[in-house]
C-alpha cells in the first residue's frame, strides 16, 4: 500500500480525476484549494491580487502495482504545459483499517 | 458555487435564461412608443378670475394680489408671474421642474379655496388651468376650397373634424380661417327712424315669427290629431316677408327697412396657404397620448376622409410634428447599429479571432435589450435622450468582457482545459471587473437623482447606462465564460487568407507595444521633463478655453418657422392681408428653401381653441413656413430666419415682428431667449427705462426680436354719458349702453335651423352706418315712455387710450425687454446685455435683472456642477475602496484634468460650445478615463506585488495593458463616432456630447499611457525611499543603544 500525494494547479482537476478513474483508483481525498510554490520554477500558486491561480490537492491510498502507471501518466499530463505545474509524491502507508 | 462556475456547468441553464431576457426584451421594444424627448411634467399652472367691469388697475389691487400673496405659500413655487387687464387677471405659477403637479394642483385649489371670499362681489370663481406641452399640436391640415368656400366650416366641421376627434388620443380638433354662417340683418337707421322701429323691436318680431308650437291634440272621429304650428324659416330669405309694422295704413316688411344676408360672421380670421384661402385645422393631442401614434391614425384616415369631402375641397397636411420625431428617431437608431459595427470591428482586429469577437459582441445585444424591458416596465419611449443613452452605452459594455475572455484566452494558452480556464479565468479577474462597472455606476446613477430640467432630461440616460453597465457586468461574469468554455480552442487553425491579413497587423502591434515600453521607460527616468511637460501642455490647452462659448441646449433646426408680424394697432384686417400677401410672395422668391407658407389675419372667434391661445387681433399675422429637409437645402434654418428678420426691420409699416426658427414647437431646441425683466412700481419710469434699453440692446450683437412686454395702449372710443341728461329722459347708463351695443355689435335676434345645425339671426346696423363718431353720436334711444333722444345729447364720444395690462412678477411690478439669442452664445449676449444696462440710468425705485434661457442655463449648470463634484468623490471612494489606498486613487485621478483638455480642444476645433450635453459629457468623462488608469495601475500593482522593481513594474505593467486601453478605448469612441458625424436631423442635440466625450478620451488616453506611469513612479519611489530612511533611522538607533551601552 503506498500513498499518493499530488498536489496541482486547480485547471488540472478535471484530467487528473479522468486518470485516476483509468487506473481504476476509486478511493480519493480532495483539498480543491491549497497553496503553494514551486521549489525551483514556476508561478506562486497564491490565490491573491499577485499570484491569483490556486492548486488543488488530492491524497489517494494504492495498491503498489498502481503507483508506476499512475505516475506515469501525471508526467505525461504536467509535460503538456510547464506553466501550470503538477507534482505527485509516494510514501508508505504502514497500517489502515 | 460561484455565479461563473454554475453558468460554464450549466450551459443549457445560462443560455436559455439569457434567451428569455432577449425575448422579454424584443416584446418589449415591439410595445415601445416613440417620442422626441422623455415625458416632462408640466411646471406651470395657469388661474385665470374675470372681474367683469374691472380695470386693468382694479383687478390688479382687488384680485391679483390678494390672490398673489395667498399662492405664494404653495410649496416648491419658483415664480409667480401675473397679467392684469380689463375685466381679467391671469396668474402663472412656475413650479421646479419634477415635482407632482397633481399634489400641487390640489394645494393651489385648496389656496385658492381660502382667499374666494376676501375678493370683492362680483368677481366670478378663479379657474385652475394646466398648460402642458400637450398643448401642441400634433399635426395642422390645410383646407383650400373654391365653390364651397361659404359652406366649408360646416363641411369641415362635420366631415374632417368630427373624424379625426373620434381617433384614440385626439385633444381637440380646432377649425381656423373657416367663415361660420350668419345670417345677418342689416338696418337702415334712417328708415327705422322715419318708422319708429327700433331694433329691439325688430328682434322681438323676428323672434316671433321663427317659432313652432304644438297646439294639443285633438279627436277626429277615432283617431287623436295632434295640432301644430310650423312658423320656423325655412330659407332665411322668407326674413325678407316678416312684417315688422304699419305705416299710415301700409304694412312695413322687413325687406323695407333692412337687407338681410345670408352670410357668414363679420370679423373672422382668414387663413392661407401658399396663396389660396382655405381654412386650417389644427389638431392637438390628449396629455400623456403618444403624438406618432395619433399622426399615424390621422394620416392612415385622411384619404378615406378626402373621399367623402367635395371635389373642389382639397386637404393638405402642412406639417405634421410626428415627422420631425420620425427623422430623429431614424437617424438615431441608425447611429445605434453603425456604433455596433464599429465596435465589432475593433475587436476583430485586436483579438483577430472570431469565435473571441462573437463571444465578447453578445454581450452588446444581451445588454441593450435588457434596458428595452426597464423602459417597457417604467412606461418610458424611444426618445433622443434613451436612444443616445443605447449608443453612449455601446462602447462601454464589451469592456468587461473583453478583460476577462483576454484572462480566459492566457489560461488556455498556459494549458487549462476551456472549462477549468473559463472557472479560474473568470475568477482571478472577476474582482476588478466588479470594481470598474462601479465606478462607470458612480458617474450614471448619480444622474437619477439630479433635479430640475437637468433630472428631468437626464434621470432617463442614468437608469439606462446603469441598468445596462450591470447586465453587461453579469454576462460578462457568466455567459461570456459560459460561451468561452464551449467555444475557444487552443491554437485555432487559421486559413492562409487570415494569415496574410492579419500578420501585419499582430506584427505592428507588437511594435507599438515595444516602442510604447520604450516610452514608459525614458519617461520613468526623467519624471520631472514628463510632470513639466503634462503641466505645460494642461495650461497651455486650457487658456483657450475662454473661447468657448456656453449655451443651454443647442437649438435644433428642424426646418419650422413661425412669425408674428404685427402692424400698427387698430390696421384693418384688409390692410393686414395685403402685407401678408406681399410678404409671402416675396419670400417665396427670395428663399426658396421654404415649401409652405400658411398665415392666418384677423380676429379669432372665441369657440376656436387653438386659435383664442394665441395672439390675433385685425393687425396681426401669424405665419407658419416649412422648409425643405435639413439635408436638402444650404442655408440652415437660422440663416433664413436673421434674412427675414432683417427684412421686416426694413419695413416702416411693421411695428413689432417675432420670428422664432424652430416654430415654437418644442419646449426644447428652440433658440435661446433672453430677456431683461425691469421692476418698478412706476409705469412711466419703467416704460422709460424698457424702451431705452429696448432701442440699446438693438446694438448687441447677435440679439434679435428685441419686443417690450408692455403693449401700446390701445385707441378706442368711449361713451360718457351725462347722467343727469340721462335722468331727465328717463333713462340710465345700462339702458342706454345696451341700446349702444345692440346697434353696433348687434343682437341675436333668433336662431335659423337647417338641417340640424343652428345658425344666429344678427340684428345689426349696416356697415356703412358705423363707421364714424357721427354715426354713434346719431344712435337713437328710446326710453320707456317711448320718447327718443340721440345720443350726443346724452354725453359725447370721446377717443381715449386704455392703459396697458399690468405684469407682475413674484409680486411686483414688471415690463419685461424680451430678445432671441441667434449667431452667437449666450455668455457673450449677456455680457453686451449687461454693457447695456450699467449705461442706462435707472431711478432709484426701478431695477433690472436679467432672465430667459440664462437663468436655466446658469440653473443647469448649477445643479451638474454639484453633480460633477459628487460624482469625483463617488469615483475616487470606489476607486480608493478596491485599491485600498488613497495614493493610487490620487495618482488616477491626473487623468482627468487631461479630458478637460480634450473637450477645450475638441470644442474649439468643431466650433461647439460649452452646453448642457457637452457638460454631462464631461461628467460621463471622469468615469470613462479613470477606468484606463485603474487598468494600468492595477497592473503595475500586480507587477510589484510579484517583485518587480518599481521601474520594471511600470515598463511591463504598460506593455502588458497597453492593447487592452487601446482596444477598450477605441470601442468608445468609435462607438460614438456615428453620433458625433450624424447630420440627420435632431442630431444637433447629442453630437456636442459625442464630440466632448470623443476630445477628451482620446487626449486623455494618449497622455495618461504616459503621465500615469511616470507619476506612479514618483509616488513609489518617494515611499520606497521613506520606507528606506525609516529603516536606516531604525538602524542607527540600534547601533547608538549598542555605543551607549
Amino acid at each position: 500500500m503506498k500513498s499518493l500525494f499530488i498536489v496541482f494547479d486547480q485547471g488540472y482537476y478535471e484530467q487528473i480525476l479522468a486518470i485516476l478513474n483509468f487506473n481504476h483508483v476509486r478511493g480519493f481525498t480532495r483539498w480543491e484549494e491549497v497553496q503553494g510554490r514551486g521549489s525551483v520554477a514556476g508561478e506562486p500558486h497564491y490565490g491573491n491580487h499577485a499570484w491569483p491561480s490556486l492548486n488543488s490537492s488530492i491524497m489517494t491510498v494504492i495498491s503498489d502495482e498502481k503507483v508506476k502507471p499512475l505516475l506515469d501518466e501525471l508526467r505525461t499530463l504536467d509535460a503538456t504545459s510547464e506553466l501550470m505545474g503538477l507534482r505527485a509524491f509516494v510514501w508508505n502507508i504502514e497500517d489502515s483499517i | 458555487m460561484n455565479l461563473y462556475e454554475s453558468a460554464v456547468k450549466k450551459p443549457v441553464m445560462t443560455s436559455l435564461i439569457f434567451i428569455g431576457v432577449m425575448i422579454i426584451g424584443v416584446f418589449a421594444f415591439n410595445k415601445l412608443p416613440i417620442d422626441l424627448l422623455p415625458k416632462i411634467e408640466t411646471n406651470t399652472i395657469m388661474i385665470i378670475t374675470t372681474y367683469q367691469g374691472a380695470s386693468a388697475s382694479d383687478v390688479e389691487t382687488n384680485v391679483t394680489r390678494p390672490l398673489e400673496s395667498t399662492l405664494n405659500t404653495v410649496s416648491n413655487l419658483k415664480n409667480i408671474i401675473s397679467t392684469s387687464r380689463e375685466n381679467r387677471s391671469i396668474i402663472t405659477l412656475e413650479f421646479d421642474y419634477g415635482q407632482d403637479i397633481n399634489v400641487i394642483t390640489n394645494d393651489v385649489r385648496d389656496k385658492l379655496e381660502m382667499v374666494k371670499s376676501y375678493l370683492p362681489d362680483g368677481v366670478q370663481s378663479p379657474i385652475i388651468f394646466k398648460f402642458s406641452t400637450d398643448m401642441i399640436p400634433v399635426i395642422m391640415m390645410s383646407a383650400t376650397a373654391d365653390k364651397s368656400l361659404p359652406g366649408l366650416y360646416k363641411i369641415l366641421d362635420d366631415k374632417v373634424a368630427n373624424q379625426i376627434a373620434r381617433i384614440d388620443g385626439v385633444g381637440s380638433v380646432s377649425i381656423n380661417g373657416a367663415p361660420e354662417r350668419e345670417i345677418q340683418v342689416y338696418i337702415d337707421p334712417v328708415k327705422l327712424e322715419a318708422y319708429h322701429l327700433t331694433i329691439e323691436s325688430i328682434a322681438q318680431y323676428i323672434r316671433m315669427e321663427n317659432v313652432n308650437t304644438p297646439a294639443g291634440s285633438m279627436d277626429v272621429g277615432n283617431q287623436t290629431y295632434s295640432v301644430r304650428v310650423e312658423g320656423q324659416f325655412k330659407e332665411s330669405s322668407e326674413l325678407n316677408k316678416i312684417v315688422v309694422g304699419n305705416a299710415n295704413g301700409k304694412t312695413i316688411f322687413l325687406s323695407d327697412v333692412a337687407t338681410v344676408k345670408d352670410d357668414h360672421q363679420e370679423r373672422l380670421q382668414e387663413s392661407f396657404t401658399n396663396g389660396v384661402q382655405g381654412a386650417s385645422i389644427v389638431v392637438q393631442k390628449q396629455s400623456g397620448s403618444n403624438t406618432v401614434k395619433i399622426a399615424n391614425e390621422i394620416v392612415k384616415q385622411l384619404p378615406e376622409i378626402q373621399k367623402n369631402l367635395p371635389t373642389d375641397v382639397k386637404l393638405n397636411v402642412l406639417f405634421d410634428t410626428s415627422e420631425n420625431i420620425k427623422h430623429t428617431i431614424n437617424g438615431l437608431t441608425e447611429t445605434v447599429l453603425y456604433a455596433f459595427f464599429f465596435v465589432m470591428l475593433v475587436v476583430l482586429f485586436f483579438l483577430g479571432r472570431w469565435r473571441a469577437t462573437l463571444i465578447i459582441i453578445i454581450t452588446i445585444p444581451v445588454s441593450l435589450i435588457a434596458s428595452f424591458i426597464y423602459l417597457g416596465a417604467t412606461g418610458g419611449t424611444l426618445n433622443i435622450i434613451s436612444l443616445s443613452s443605447l449608443s453612449l452605452a455601446i462602447g462601454m459594455v464589451v469592456d468587461d468582457a473583453i478583460v476577462v475572455l483576454e484572462n480566459i484566452t492566457t489560461h488556455i494558452e498556459r494549458g487549462s482545459r476551456p472549462k477549468s480556464a473559463a472557472i479560474h479565468g473568470t475568477n482571478e479577474v472577476a474582482l476588478s471587473v466588479v470594481a470598474s462597472t462601479l465606478t462607470i455606476i458612480a458617474v450614471f446613477f448619480p444622474f437619477t437623482m439630479v433635479g430640475g430640467m437637468a433630472g428631468v432630461m437626464f434621470a432617463q440616460l442614468g437608469w439606462i447606462v446603469t441598468i445596462i453597465i450591470t447586465v453587461s457586468m453579469i454576462c460578462a461574469l457568466s455567459l461570456t465564460p459560459m460561451l468561452a468554455s464551449q467555444m475557444l480552442r487552443l491554437d485555432p487553425k487559421h486559413s492562409k487568407a487570415f494569415k496574410t491579413i492579419y500578420t501585419p497587423i499582430e506584427r505592428s502591434l507588437d511594435k507599438l507595444d515595444n516602442n510604447y515600453g520604450r516610452l514608459v521607460n525614458w519617461a520613468a527616468r526623467h519624471r520631472k521633463k514628463v510632470v513639466g511637460f503634462a503641466v505645460l501642455f494642461f495650461v497651455l490647452s486650457i487658456l483657450p478655453g475662454k473661447f468657448i462659448g456656453t449655451d443651454f441646449i443647442p437649438p435644433q433646426d428642424n426646418g419650422r418657422v413661425a412669425a408674428t408680424i404685427e402692424l400698427p394697432i387698430g390696421t384693418k384686417s384688409e390692410i393686414t392681408k395685403e402685407v401678408a400677401v406681399r410678404l409671402e410672395a416675396e419670400w417665396k422668391k427670395k428663399y426658396p428653401e421654404i415649401t409652405m407658407i400658411n398665415y392666418n389675419v384677423g380676429q379669432a372667434s372665441s369657440s376656436n381653441v387653438w386659435g383664442s391661445l394665441q395672439t390675433n387681433g385685425s393687425h396681426i399675422i401669424t405665419m407658419n413656413m416649412a422648409m425643405v429637409d435639413l439635408s436638402e437645402r444650404k442655408r440652415s434654418m437660422f440663416e433664413i430666419c436673421d434674412s427675414i428678420r432683417s427684412n421686416l426691420d426694413a419695413m416702416p409699416e411693421i411695428q413689432k415682428s417675432t420670428i422664432l426658427a424652430g416654430g415654437g414647437m418644442s419646449m426644447m431646441g428652440g433658440q435661446s431667449t433672453l430677456d431683461v425683466e425691469v421692476y418698478g412700481f412706476d409705469f412711466n419710469q419703467t416704460d422709460k427705462v424698457a424702451n431705452e434699453l429696448a432701442k440699446k440692446l438693438k446694438s448687441v450683437d447677435g440679439l434679435q426680436n428685441i419686443n417690450v412686454s408692455r403693449g401700446d395702449y390701445t385707441p378706442e372710443y368711449q361713451v360718457e354719458f351725462d347722467r343727469e341728461k340721462l335722468a331727465q329722459n328717463g333713462l340710465n347708463i345700462a339702458t342706454a349702453s345696451n341700446y349702444l351695443s345692440n346697434r353696433i355689435n348687434g343682437l341675436t335676434a333668433s336662431l335659423f335651423r337647417e338641417d340640424g345645425e343652428e345658425y344666429r339671426i344678427n340684428v345689426v346696423y349696416g356697415p356703412e352706418y358705423r363707421q364714424s363718431i357721427e354715426a354713434v353720436e346719431n344712435i337713437l334711444i328710446y326710453n320707456s315712455m317711448g320718447q327718443s333722444v340721440r345720443l350726443k345729447e346724452l354725453g359725447k364720444v370721446v377717443e381715449r387710450f386704455t392703459p396697458p395690462t399690468i405684469e407682475r412678477k413674484n409680486r411686483q411690478r414688471v415690463v419685461t425687454v424680451s430678445s432671441t439669442v441667434s449667431g452667437t452664445t449666450i455668455d457673450k449676449a449677456v455680457a453686451g446685455i449687461k454693457d447695456q444696462l450699467a449705461s442706462i440710468e435707472t431711478p432709484s425705485d426701478v431695477y433690472t435683472k436679467i432672465a430667459g434661457t440664462y437663468i436655466e442655463q446658469q440653473d443647469s449648470f448649477k445643479d451638474l456642477g454639484i453633480l460633477l463634484l459628487l460624482i469625483i468623490l463617488l469615483v475616487f471612494i470606489v476607486m480608493a475602496s478596491q485599491f485600498e489606498s488613497l495614493t493610487y486613487p490620487f495618482i488616477i485621478m491626473f487623468s482627468v484634468p487631461f479630458a478637460i483638455s480634450g473637450v477645450v480642444i475638441a470644442l474649439l476645433i468643431t466650433g461647439s460650445t460649452l452646453n448642457m450635453m457637452s457638460f454631462v459629457g464631461i461628467i460621463m468623462l471622469i468615469g470613462i478615463v479613470v477606468k484606463n488608469g485603474i487598468v494600468l495601475v492595477d497592473y503595475i500593482n500586480l507587477n510589484r506585488e510579484r517583485g518587480m522593481g518599481i521601474i520594471h513594474a511600470v515598463v511591463e505593467g504598460g506593455k502588458s495593458r497597453l492593447r487592452p486601453v487601446i482596444m477598450t478605448t477605441a470601442t468608445t469612441i468609435l462607438g460614438m463616432m456615428p453620433l458625433a458625424l450624424s447630420t440627420s436631423s435632431g442630431s444637433e442635440m447629442w453630437k456636442p456630447m459625442a464630440i466632448t466625450v470623443i476630445g477628451g478620451l482620446t487626449v486623455s488616453t494618449i497622455l495618461t499611457l504616459v503621465i500615469i506611469p511616470t507619476v506612479y513612479s514618483i509616488f513609489a519611489g518617494s515611499g520606497v525611499k521613506r520606507s528606506r530612511r525609516k529603516m536606516r533611522h531604525a538602524f542607527h538607533a540600534k547601533q547608538l543603544d549598542q555605543h551607549n551601552k
